[in-house]
């Protein structure tokens, strides 16, 4: 049994879901922030998948871009998240709904 | 003829706009030298104009019509020429008396203001007011046509409502000259239908034929071909507009209240100039009026009316400046009965004479009222005699004129006034003449009794002020007992120089100004070298069978209408005397015509009832239903559609991040759904 391409984007689909899962159900944004990472790098994976499937680099090209995103929502995610911190004291999101209509 | 009627107009503009612009930064001196400037200055030119004029001969070239420059030319063709309004000036006898009066009372007066506005804090304000009001009424009466007639005739009740209004905090002063500026928005109204009449039945608006060529309105009239009845109605909406600026019925109520302003206003505005533009502008117009006695008798009635009215509303009043304000009702009413009489000089005549004695006695109260501190009700005066000796020989003066009493000014104005009544009565001029005759002379009874009346409630008797002398004598000797320097406010002292000296000038015109009137009794009926001035302006050759001079042919009824007016003055002092020689008392009566005519004929109430009620339950009616439900609950109702539909929207904007990313995610699998149905 080859591991050929199919195996890799079900791995993908699978870390995808938990990712999404994750930033469904839990109410510690620490916690989303890492589910978001997991759906990241899940898409990560199956642009390497299909750039090595595919012979080019492209796909490779993209998942810099993807990590250097990543890195920068992160560190602005993070500011805000220390940011609320300081003035609530509590960092439940199902608390934060100022923006209610 | 030398004519400097411009620069006489420009002056007070540019006081007014000096103070206007920078008058508030400026120093009290600086603003003084700039508003005396300016209105000593227009007198300085109306004078030396007038002197000029005096010095022209004959008498026909006493009349300069400048035209400066030509404001509209519109494409409108009445008749032969498209409609031309120029600026121009006119200079004639009428209009330098006008001048005379109205700059050399003015200068008075602002130099009067000087002292008596001291301690104001609106200084600056008040002057620029008053040079605006100088700069309005030589528009008014030395413009050469009917439009800047017209715009000069609501500049003065601009500076009108300006100056009642001028101590704004009050209530009373605010409510006064709105009152004042709607009343006389009525007679711009008027006055402003009358102009449309004229241009449609003229196709001018200037008076007499200037450098442009365009024929003037009273020489098209004097060339006939207008009916009578056109010419009517617009004498009578001219004389709307009189009604109106000269108080007379049923449009005086405004002049009462208007004495809410400071004293100087009253007496400069609202007694000298201001109100008398209505007698100037039936003499100005009175080519128009000749050609319509209907409307000339209207003018006589209606002021033979209001003359006998107001002065005996007069007689019952208690604040000192309203018997005045009403007793310049009364004198107006008694110069349009003149000029009804087809008199205008002797209308014009009483209007110069009464400029001085009734400036001087609204100079006279001011000074008393600010001698005590802003009393102006005669139950808290008296006994002044000793305290304000000025004020009072010159208000005794005052009195003495306006109640006719030889040889003051006033005697020769009235007196011409009621001769020329009873020589159009006996030549034919109407029965209503007699009427107007014994009314003429029942008013110089009254005007005779109420200003003694005011006379000795100010200064006869004891003091019966709350501050009473001996009061302000123990509070100082008390002050001096614990070592304080005594205040000077527990005094009644005259008023300074500033403002006497202009009461002494009034006074002694007031006395000799009556001079240049009719000797006509002492049989020389040609002696009357005011007349014979301002004739030239009320002659002409197509007038028919109207006595314009005043031909007391028989010099027996001439001694008789002087006799019975002079006597009934002499009565009416000696009631005053006897009443209240002794000092003022008013004590509560019941009586129901007492009542009426104390409160003033309950006219003010008359009209809130008829016209102020009706008004506002027709507002708030239209409010209620109109307004509230249907025009607001219309456009209210657009809005709560809106605020309905978002409402619905808002609900799905719940704030919860895990709501917004479900929501992507259902959209992001819809969208692969899609693709992955359609292949």
């Amino acid at each position: 049994m080859s591991l050929n391409l199919t195996w890799y984007l079900i791995v993908s689909a699978i870390i995808f879901t938990i990712g999404v899962t994750g930033v469904l159900i839990r109410r510690n944004p620490l916690i989303i922030f890492m589910s978001i990472e997991l759906m990241l790098n899940a898409v990560n994976l199956s642009f390497i998948a299909f750039s090595h499937y595919l012979n080019s680099v492209d796909g490779q090209m993209f998942v810099f871009l993807v990590l250097t995103v990543a890195a920068a929502e992160v560190v602005v995610g993070l500011a805000i998240i220390v940011s609320i911190f300081r003035t609530r004291r509590d960092i439940d999101v199902d608390d934060m709904n100022v923006l209610r209509g | 003829m030398t004519n400097l009627t411009v620069w006489v107009l420009l002056m007070p503009l540019l006081g007014f706009i000096i103070l206007g612009l920078i008058g508030r930064a400026m120093s009290r001196r600086g603003i003084l030298a700039v508003a005396l400037g300016a209105s000593g200055l227009a007198f300085l030119f109306t004078a030396i104009s007038f002197l000029s004029m005096l010095g022209t001969t004959p008498a026909s070239a006493r009349f300069s019509d400048q035209v400066y420059y030509t404001w509209l030319n519109s494409g409108i063709t009445v008749g032969e020429a498209p409609l031309t309004i120029s600026f121009g000036l006119l200079f004639d006898p009428l209009s330098a008396i006008m001048l005379m009066v109205v700059t050399g009372v003015g200068f008075l007066i602002h130099i009067y203001s000087a002292g008596y506005m001291e301690d104001d804090p609106g200084f600056w304000r008040f002057f620029c007011y008053m040079n605006f009001f100088i700069f309005a009424m030589i528009l008014l009466v030395s413009a050469d046509n009917f439009l800047f007639l017209l715009i000069g005739w609501g500049l003065v009740g601009l500076a009108s409502f300006l100056l009642i209004g001028f101590w704004y905090t009050r209530r009373a002063a605010v409510a006064a000259s709105q009152k004042a500026l709607v009343i006389n928005v009525i007679g711009d109204f008027g006055l402003m239908i009358a102009i449309f009449l004229i241009f449609k039945h003229y196709g001018v608006l200037n008076y007499f034929t200037n450098g442009n060529g365009d024929i003037g309105v009273f020489n098209q009239v004097t060339a006939g071909g207008i009916p009578t009845i056109s010419t009517t109605i617009i004498c009578l909406l001219l004389f709307l507009a009189c009604t109106a600026k000269s108080a007379q019925l049923p449009l005086y109520m405004w002049l009462p209240d208007a004495m809410e302003g400071p004293t100087p206003v009253s007496a400069l505005i609202h007694a000298a100039t201001m109100v008398t533009a209505g007698v100037y502008l039936v003499a100005r117009a009175n080519p128009l009026f000749q050609v319509s006695p209907t409307a000339l008798i209207v003018v006589a009635i209606t002021g033979g009316i209001t003359a006998l009215f107001a002065a005996s509303i007069a007689v019952f009043q208690l604040d000192i400046k309203r018997v005045l304000a009403y007793s310049t009702i009364s004198q107006l009413g008694y110069m349009f009965m003149g000029e009804g009489a087809h008199n205008y000089s002797g209308g014009i005549f009483l209007l110069t004479e009464h400029a001085f004695f009734k400036a001087l006695l609204f100079l006279a109260a001011g000074a008393v009222i600010h001698s005590l501190g802003g009393e102006q009700d005669m139950r808290e005066m008296g006994g002044l005699r000793y305290r304000l000796k000025i004020t009072f020989w010159t208000f005794l003066i005052g009195a003495l004129a306006i109640s006719g009493i030889p040889p003051l000014a006033g005697f020769w104005s009235k007196d011409d006034i009621l001769s020329s009544l009873l020589a159009n009565a006996t030549t034919g001029g109407g029965r209503v003449f007699y009427l107007l005759w014994v009314i003429g002379i029942l008013t110089a009874g009254l005007t005779a009794f109420y200003m003694f009346r005011l006379f000795f409630g100010i200064f006869a008797g004891g003091y019966r002020g709350t501050g009473s002398t001996e009061h302000a004598q123990e509070e100082e000797e008390d002050d001096i007992k614990h070592g304080h320097q005594p205040r000077s406010d527990y005094e009644i002292n005259e008023s300074p120089a500033i403002m006497t000296v202009p009461m002494i000038i009034l006074a002694v015109l007031s006395i000799v100004g009556g001079f240049v009137g009719s000797f006509a009794l002492f049989g020389d009926l040609s002696w009357h070298p005011f007349a014979t001035f301002l004739n030239p302006v009320f002659t002409n050759p197509t007038w028919t069978n109207v006595p314009v001079q005043v031909p007391v042919d028989t010099l027996s009824i001439g001694w008789l209408s002087t006799g019975l007016s002079v006597g009934l003055s002499l009565i009416g002092i000696l009631g005053a005397w006897t009443l209240y020689r002794n000092g003022f008392f008013y004590k509560e009566n019941k009586n129901p015509f007492y009542q009426l005519v104390l409160q003033k004929f309950y006219v003010d109430e008359f009209f809130i009832l008829v016209l102020i009620r009706p008004a506002l339950w027709t507002g708030r009616t239209a409010n209620r239903l109109l307004e509230r439900d249907v025009l607001d609950g219309g456009s209210r109702s657009i809005g709560k559609v809106f605020i309905g539909a978002s409402g619905l929207l808002r609900r799905i904007q719940t704030g919860y991040v895990r709501n917004y990313a479900l929501a992507i995610l259902i959209g992001a699998l819809l969208i692969i759904v899609y693709y992955a149905v359609r292949g």
